[in-house]
């Protein structure tokens, strides 16, 4: 009797919730157009994104946002009759991938080729670089002086034994820098300092980015290596700011210089709507939505004209970026995971 | 207590259920199979020579740690609340699984700000307690998270079961102890034992907790292989080896009882008579019985509930809560209608019926995001064969949608509903079912008057164990939604993986409290059970 009174009860609450769900998709398809975005990004710059190019255009534009690898399968599976207008990943070795499995098709926009840099972009257009991140070292200003650190080689330095933090290998932001150090150095170097700054390390690999620059603030670690990005984003909130007080940001532009990693976009290949797909990539390098990705999200805009207002990212000033083909990084990414696990860095 | 085969087939034919359950958990396994034996899956060697080892032995370690922490806190508190009286007795017994409610992540994720540097158990414990990371820590948060499958499960065999083998024992001159350990505990092993399995295959199927805790297991070398080293075919022969290690370990402990039977004779059993504690052994029992609920429930939500209501939320959670309750309470439908079915095959069914459903509860083992890959190829080749037979005019069946998530969920969480339908009608015995057939009641009358009535509380447990399971799961949901379809999960899912918690606290804290009234809705549906089949006769 319970049974069959709950029974009714769960099932009338997912009729009314699928009423709902029915209701709200008439409503919102009163445009007669529709966008399909399938991100592995899901951040605050990209929802204004989508409503200001739904403002501007009447498209509504409708999202899956799942992390980098599911995604590639899903499309991969989904095959001709993916719903996918537009592609946006997280990292090169991602947009590598989805690259390397056909996902994306060329596109030729002379507003695209004139506003991102060769360097941000495929060399035949199959995606576009949005916004990109600097992998940087953060230390603490009362134990570590500006002049002992040179570079990402300088994690690997036996003066900072049991004082550097990092975040585990299975991370893409290590994978993609050791991909770029294999690059830049040969993998015998690489793996020899992926050795190295794990014989250096204060703990085992724990938590995330901001986890690695809390335990400098903490006094755990001297020395942490993370994404510029979550240290912007604790200078620019009221109540972390005091955690970044007493750390730095070292800039390691010696050589070949800093590290990014880039979020893009492409035309899926099976597009229902290219041209409206197009359209969207051409808006979302346009100004107002590159200002999103610097103020909103503390990344640095693709288009590189663009001005913004960060005070965070101004105060952390200039740098030079590792002019690296992106390409390269999903080349050697399976050999960077590889390294890493010989290395012994967990 | 066994049947003859022929008495066996007397019944509803059962293998057509147990094999549809089976096929139903095991497709997205079975799936992996082509993957693994395709081209490819040169990376094994490479792993194998660097971090394999050391991938399986945290893997057993955190197993074998959580095994015995769930054991420590399920058993004895199940004991002392349906055994004892004390002051708070009733509220506890409601308070001790709520735990389950908390996605063991979003624990991992609590329990590490508060205990690191700067958190406020670090700061309150002036740096002794120490950090919760590793492979300790990631055993403890599955402890505090997962007891309760325990502990429900043990608690119902304890009300039910062995009430009257307990006090012949007491009778003929058995300390409580003794009794306890020698006729109570060996009579609530199945249920124990399925309370067990459970743990056991959400802790090796986990990947968020031991990745942000920095202790990659087996499954984190699994994803690894498919992520990092870009090689499907070395992540799907990874996760079937560790498939078969599951089934193969939870077969020999059904080996090892077989041929016991522990239901009772009559299905009525003596109200239960709780003893009253003195002062100071009552004053142990609410220690006891309060710790795992303040670890698994009252510490990290109030941390979360600080965070949530310091920060102003970015995204309106709304959407989110309905879909969330939509996929969760269809799954749970369903998967009553799968684990019934599969454990009454299980129950009158022959050895073909038991092999299925032995395997459709290893499904389970399958790590979330493998099994979505699973679901996702086996969605494509089904379209590629309509494809070819209906041509243009076949139907979109690959890809996301509502059917194909529920299909996963089923593929992934039937399991957890087939251990309590199981157990639950493994306390009914064969003879009622005689009986009631010599008294010329038919098959269906069987199950509808007697099996559903008795086994209510198990079929509730099940169905809300599912609804709790759903509304927590993670990779399948965001990869196989409908456009715009967001839960729960998904949205703290989003917020944490970018690292920020205090956005994530509001949907995590969503997320409980819709949770809570759910397992104290078990709670009371299982205890309300146990007393109506006490006094229905």
């Amino acid at each position: 009797m319970r049974l069959r009174l709950m029974t009714l009860m769960l099932a009338v609450f997912s009729l009314t919730a699928c009423e709902n769900k029915q209701s709200d998709g008439t409503g919102a398809s009163g445009s007669d157009q529709m966008l399909v975005v399938f991100s592995s990004r899901h951040y605050d710059s990209d929802y204004a994104l989508y409503d200001a190019f739904e403002k501007e255009t009447g498209v509504d534009v409708r999202t899956i946002e799942a992390d980098g690898d599911l995604l590639v399968e899903r499309l991969k599976s989904d095959g001709a009759r993916s719903p996918a207008d537009v592609i946006i990943t997280v990292d090169a070795g991602r947009l590598w991938r989805a690259e390397q499995e056909g996902l994306f098709a060329p596109l030729q926009s002379d507003i695209l080729d004139d506003a991102i840099p060769a360097a941000m972009r495929h060399p035949d257009g199959l995606w576009y670089g949005l916004a990109s991140r600097a992998r940087v070292l953060v230390y603490a200003t009362d134990r570590v002086e500006e002049d002992q650190l040179s570079g990402y080689e300088s994690l690997a330095d036996p003066v900072f034994k049991g004082r550097v933090c990092a975040r585990s290998s299975g991370n893409i932001y290590n994978i993609s820098l050791l991909a770029a150090l294999i690059d830049r150095w040969g993998p015998e170097k690489a793996q020899d300092w992926a050795s190295s700054v794990a014989a250096n390390f204060a703990r085992d690999p724990l938590g995330g980015d901001t986890d690695q620059i809390k335990a400098v603030a903490a006094g755990e670690c001297d020395v942490a290596l993370v994404n510029h990005y979550y240290f912007a984003r604790l200078m620019n909130d009221e109540k972390d700011k005091d955690i970044v007080s007493s750390l730095a940001v070292f800039w390691p532009n010696a050589g070949e210089g800093v590290h990014v990693n880039v979020s893009g976009a492409g035309v899926a290949k099976n597009a229902p709507n290219p041209e409206l797909a197009k359209r969207f990539i051409e808006f979302a390098v346009s100004e107002q939505p590159q200002r999103f990705f610097a103020e909103l999200t503390n990344e640095y805009p693709a288009a590189t004209a663009v001005k913004y207002d960060n005070s965070a990212l101004a105060e952390l000033g200039e740098f030079k970026a590792d002019p690296i083909s992106l390409l390269k990084l999903g080349e050697n990414q399976a050999e960077a995971q590889r390294l890493f696990d010989r290395a012994g860095w967990p | 207590m066994k049947l003859s085969s022929r008495e066996r087939w007397r019944g509803v034919s059962p293998a057509p259920i147990g094999i549809f359950a089976a096929l139903l958990c095991t497709l997205p396994a079975i799936a992996l199979i082509p993957m693994a034996i395709a081209d490819g899956g040169s990376h094994i060697g490479h792993l194998i020579d660097t971090q394999l080892t050391s991938y399986a032995l945290n893997s057993i370690t955190i197993v074998v740690m959580t095994v015995i922490g769930t054991l420590l806190l399920g058993v004895p508190t199940a004991w002392l609340t349906t055994r004892y009286n004390f002051p708070g007795r009733g509220l506890l017994s409601v308070a001790l699984p709520l735990p389950l409610a908390m996605p063991s992540y979003i624990a991992a994720y609590a329990w590490l700000s508060m205990t690191s540097n700067g958190g406020p158990f670090h700061d309150l414990t002036n740096g002794y307690m120490p950090t919760v990371s590793g492979v300790a820590g990631a055993a403890f948060v599955f402890s505090i998270c997962l007891y309760p499958y325990v502990y429900l499960l043990s608690r119902q065999a304890f009300e039910s079961r062995g009430v009257n083998s307990y006090e012949a024992a007491r009778t003929l001159g058995s300390s409580p102890i003794k009794a306890f350990w020698k006729v109570s505990l060996p009579l609530a092993r199945p249920a124990i034992m399925a309370g067990m399995a459970l743990v056991v295959m959400e802790t090796l199927a986990d990947y968020g907790t031991v990745d942000f805790l920095g202790t990659p297991t087996f499954t984190v070398g699994i994803l690894r292989a498919w992520i990092s080293l870009g090689d499907p075919e070395a992540a799907a022969r990874l996760a079937l080896i560790l498939l078969v290690t599951t089934l193969l370990v939870f077969g020999g402990e059904r080996l090892s009882r077989r041929g016991q039977s522990v239901a009772e004779n009559g299905g009525r059993s003596k109200p239960l008579q709780r003893v009253s504690l003195s002062s100071h052994t009552a004053l142990f029992a609410i220690l006891c019985c309060t710790i795992p609920v303040i670890f698994g429930l009252i510490a990290p939500v109030w941390y979360l509930a600080i965070l949530a209501l310091e920060t102003a939320p970015v995204r309106s959670p709304v959407d989110a809560l309905q879909g969330t309750l939509l996929v969760a309470s269809l799954s749970a439908l369903i998967a009553v209608a799968v684990g019934l079915g599969a454990a009454y095959a299980d129950r009158t069914g022959g050895w073909f019926a038991n092999v299925s459903v032995r395997v459709a509860h290893a499904g389970y083992a399958v790590p979330g995001a493998v099994a979505a890959l699973g679901v996702i190829a086996l969605l494509a080749a089904a379209q590629s064969l309509i494809d070819t037979v209906f041509g243009s005019v076949a139907p979109l069946i690959a890809g996301g949608g509502i059917i194909a998530l529920l299909f996963a969920y089923q593929a992934r969480f039937a399991a957890a509903a087939i251990g309590p339908c199981e157990s639950a009608l493994a306390r009914i015995p064969f003879t009622m079912d005689r009986a009631a057939r010599s008294l010329g009641a038919s098959r269906w009358a069987v199950i509808r008057r007697i099996h559903v009535p008795l086994a209510l509380g198990g079929i509730v447990t099940a169905a809300l164990l599912v609804f709790v399971e759903v509304m927590k799961e993670l990779p399948a949901t965001m990869i196989l939604r409908p456009l715009d379809f967001e839960t729960l999960a998904v949205s703290a899912h989003h917020f944490a993986s970018d690292e920020r918690l205090t956005q994530a606290a509001l949907p995590s804290l969503l997320l409980i409290m819709l949770g809570l009234p759910i397992m104290i809705l078990v709670s009371w549906m299982m205890s309300r059970q146990q007393k109506e089949s006490a006094f229905d006769e």
